[in-house]
């Protein structure tokens, strides 16, 4: 039984222009996605804002109803399970909203944990063990409007981890948080899955989706346009290699003349800056690309060399800007 | 550009925003019954509390519900439409852009006046009709201007609240009851000498009452030589409100830079 | 039922510091019905009347509280769900956003009591009102059923508020019509008749003329066990609905996604 699961998943959302003759609009914010989790995996969803990567999450975790398709969670149908869901499933948000600021983080918890039915034994606790996961544990008797937005994302954590979930529903769970944090929870969302969790997680980073991930699908409007592990992902485009050369201003047109001579062999990307102009050379024959600027080299009018496989990002962006063109 | 146009287009293009912002989620059925359904059974509700007591007539309270629909807007929309910059955090961007305070802040009460007029407007009729009200000896000029007064005064209200809604979390909550004691203390359902001599000073320092009583007195045919001191003292009270207003917001704004009090909340 | 009370508890515990502790309570509960009894008084002085009537000018305004701070606090529970982010979460979790309102109203009626017991504080104390000769039994019987109507009436608001965003303005529209048709601070026999029929099946309007015709004393036994029944009938029939309607809610506002403001 496989813990997600997605058939033909679609939403629509209606809305209304204008004041005194209201013009009713269709928004497809998922077209159609579709996709299977096994119990254990750590399933990646990337994609450009307003891809439909969080109404596909609201969906799975039940808040959404979809306007076509049918999934399931642990077996249980998402329409008419709801509740069974409900119960073994747990999820956040990226933001800081979700929380009665006037409370606690503790009594936030305790809160969350009377919804979820939980034991009072064992929430008393599990609050504790959760808060200190989350690094909050000395702060849990001050009121969530002092919390910075990270350490209210954290909060959500736990709320989320409170009733022990099967499934894990994180929709950019490291956003708003500083990289020491951020590395903290990446670091307690694998040994979430190393406990046996099922995760599906949301991210704008492509470090932590590569790092993280056994599995990424890839979203742009609203369907799913790649799904693989990270490295059948980086394969896909083509063994590409990236050159990157920094040089400064005043050598940029000699070195874009030695460029152009290799047309047809690379793709180029650039990025300029006062002093310097830098490229991006994507190649499956770096060697051709490094023979053809050793002229430069010996001129030394490259300042700064590198070669290196095609990044998560490189992927996502070529596979974005391709569905982009052909939507 | 010369710098009073450029005070004047901010003045009024940002207040047509505002005040769209505030009602762009709405229906006409939802704008109809926030203007005049809640005024509306209010004074009905008042109506049949006189009747029970014994007052029969109940044109003195539909003629002062109608009077007080302005104040509505003037204290509860604008504190909203001010409130709400908070709420839905476009504060920080507005404090820290170069745009003149003046022209942002009272702006805000432009359509809000307009608003308030033609609820005015649209009640009289209505009042016609169902109570049967008698214009006849109206003096229409007078009763116009003392309505327009009483629109704009009661902004000067709604400044002072828009601060207070900046600061309190429960702003709302002050400025509702604040709308709800207009029902007391300006003259909407009885004469204010009926009132404790307290409460009566209180009605007096309040923008709205003497413009009421300048409308009633309108609506009875009364002249400008009649109606001159109330307009008057409605003006200076008025203008003293928005003054007031305007310097309280600006006092809090630059309390706020050193501690953050418009920020955090 | 042992879960439901200690659920009961910690909801009712959050609904009073996050509503009831407040300025926001404050005003609601005690300085709003003020007003009303306020207005109500002078416009007795300005009939002639040497003292206002208690039981309606005083005692109702403390019952428009009651009813006012039912309306508000649940009407603000709601929109402040939504626009905070929480809705989604109190939906999305296995207990039912029914239970979750039941215990909020009740602890939002629960707490509005306050207005209704100031204003009996300050009838007695200020206006002197007296309890002598009044049916102690019948009279706690009709403020049990008058908070028991107004908690069918809320929980049936709850779940209709939570319709859509929307609806929150329709109920600010019903606050004062209700106050007015129910006959809260006047007999409801000031109404004319057809104004009357309107309100036969809001159970507030039943409960209220028990209470009221207890506390003037003025009222057949008969006539008042008819109140009360008719009070409990159409309070239920309320309840009911919303039992009916939490299913429809439910996936009404799950399909047009009206959970959040944003």
């Amino acid at each position: 039984m496989n813990a997600i699961e997605a058939k033909s998943l679609q939403k629509v959302f209606i809305t209304r222009r204008g004041f005194w003759r209201q013009k009713r609009k269709s928004t497809i914010a998922v077209e159609d996605v579709s996709f299977q989790v096994e119990q254990g995996e750590l399933f990646g969803v990337l994609g450009p804002n307003g891809a439909g990567k969080t109404t596909t999450v609201k969906m799975l975790t039940t808040i959404l109803l979809p306007t076509q398709g049918s999934g399931s969670i642990l077996g249980h149908d998402l329409v008419k399970d709801t509740r069974e869901i409900r119960k073994h499933i747990g999820f956040t948000f990226g933001g800081a909203r979700g929380l009665y600021g006037r409370l606690t983080a503790m009594d936030n918890l305790r809160y969350f944990a009377e919804l979820y039915a939980l034991d009072p034994l064992y929430s008393k606790k599990r609050i504790p063990e959760m808060l200190e996961m989350v690094g909050l544990l000395d702060r849990s008797d001050d009121r969530v409007e002092t919390f910075s937005s990270g350490m209210q994302q954290r909060l959500h954590l736990a709320r989320a981890l409170l009733h022990n979930p099967d499934v894990l529903f994180l929709d950019e769970p490291t956003v708003g948080i500083d990289p020491v944090g951020a590395r903290e929870l990446r670091q307690t969302v694998k040994s979430l899955q190393q406990a046996g969790k099922t995760i599906l997680l949301t991210t704008h980073y492509m470090a932590e989706a590569e790092e993280l991930c056994d599995r990424i699908a890839i979203v742009n409007h609203g369907k799913i346009v790649a799904m693989d592990t990270p490295s059948a992902l980086r394969r896909r485009i083509s063994p590409e290699s990236v050159v990157e050369i920094t040089v400064s201003q005043e050598n940029a047109v000699v070195i874009e003349e030695m460029i152009k001579k290799l047309d047809g062999k690379l793709r180029m990307e650039s990025i300029s800056s006062l002093t310097e102009q830098h490229y991006s050379l994507f190649t499956p024959e770096p060697e051709t690309v490094l023979e053809a600027l050793s002229p430069a080299l010996q001129t030394r009018s490259i300042q700064g060399l590198q070669v290196r496989n095609q990044t998560m990002e490189d992927v996502y962006i070529a596979i974005i800007e391709e569905t982009s063109l052909n939507a | 550009m010369n710098p009073v146009i450029r005070w004047l287009r901010l003045y009024f293009i940002q207040a047509w925003f505002s005040y769209r912002a505030l009602f762009a989620w709405s229906t006409p059925f939802n704008y109809i019954a926030s203007k005049l359904g809640f005024p509306f059974f209010s004074m009905l509700l008042f109506i049949f509390l006189g009747k029970y007591v014994g007052l029969n007539d109940p044109v003195y309270i539909v003629i002062g519900n109608i009077l007080l629909l302005p104040s509505l807007n003037g204290v509860m929309g604008i504190s909203m439409t001010i409130g709400g910059e908070k709420q839905f955090g476009a504060l920080s961007y507005l404090l820290g852009s170069p745009a003149p305070r003046s022209a942002v802040f009272v702006g805000r009460a432009f359509f809000h006046i307009i608003d308030g007029f033609v609820a005015v407007l649209i009640a009289l009729p209505i009042a016609i009709l169902v109570f049967h009200l008698d214009l006849e000896q109206t003096n229409f000029l007078w009763l116009a201007l003392s309505v327009l007064l009483i629109c704009i005064t009661s902004t000067g209200l709604g400044f002072i609240m828009g601060v207070v809604t900046l600061l309190s979390r429960d702003g709302w909550m002050i400025t509702s009851t604040l709308a709800l004691a207009f029902y007391v203390l300006i003259g909407v359902n009885f004469p204010i000498e009926l009132l404790p001599p307290v409460l009566k000073s209180i009605s007096l320092a309040l923008p709205m009452t003497r413009g009421i009583q300048a409308a009633r007195m309108a609506l009875n045919g009364a002249h400008f030589a009649e109606l001159a001191p109330l307009l008057a003292g409605e003006v200076l009270i008025g203008l003293t409100y928005i003054i007031f207003g305007y310097a309280l917001f600006r006092g809090v704004e630059r309390i706020s830079f050193r501690n953050g009090a418009l920020d955090n909340l | 039922m042992h879960n439901f009370l200690r659920f009961a508890r910690q909801q009712i515990s959050v609904q009073l510091q996050i509503r009831t502790f407040n300025l926001y309570s404050l005003l609601l509960f005690f300085i709003q019905p003020a007003i009303f009894s306020a207005v109500g008084m002078v416009l007795s002085r300005a009939a002639g009347n040497a003292a206002p009537d208690l039981v309606y000018t005083v005692i109702g305004g403390g019952i428009l509280g009651m009813w006012s701070g039912m309306v508000f606090t649940s009407t603000y529970d709601i929109r402040s769900d939504r626009r905070d982010g929480i809705l989604e979460l109190l939906i999305a979790s296995p207990t039912s956003l029914r239970r979750i309102e039941a215990v909020r109203t009740f602890t939002n009626i629960t707490a509005s009591l306050v207005s209704l017991l100031v204003a009996v504080g300050a009838a007695v104390a200020i206006f002197h009102f007296s309890f002598n000769g009044i049916n102690i039994f019948r009279l706690l019987l009709a403020v049990v059923i008058l908070l028991y109507s107004l908690w069918c009436l809320g929980v049936f608001l709850a779940n209709f508020l939570a319709w859509s965003r929307l609806s929150g303005s329709l109920v600010d529209f019903l606050e004062l019509p209700m106050a007015f048709l129910c006959g809260f601070m006047y007999p409801i026999t000031v109404l004319p008749q057809w104004l009357q029929g309107i309100s036969t099946f809001v159970p507030v309007r039943w409960a209220l003329q028990a209470l009221n015709a207890t506390l003037l004393k003025n009222q057949e036994i008969s006539q008042y066990w008819f109140h009360i029944g008719m009070a409990l009938l159409t309070a239920t029939i309320f309840w009911l609905t919303s039992l009916w309607f939490d299913r429809k809610v439910h996936d009404h506002i799950r399909l047009t996604g009206e959970l959040s403001s944003i």
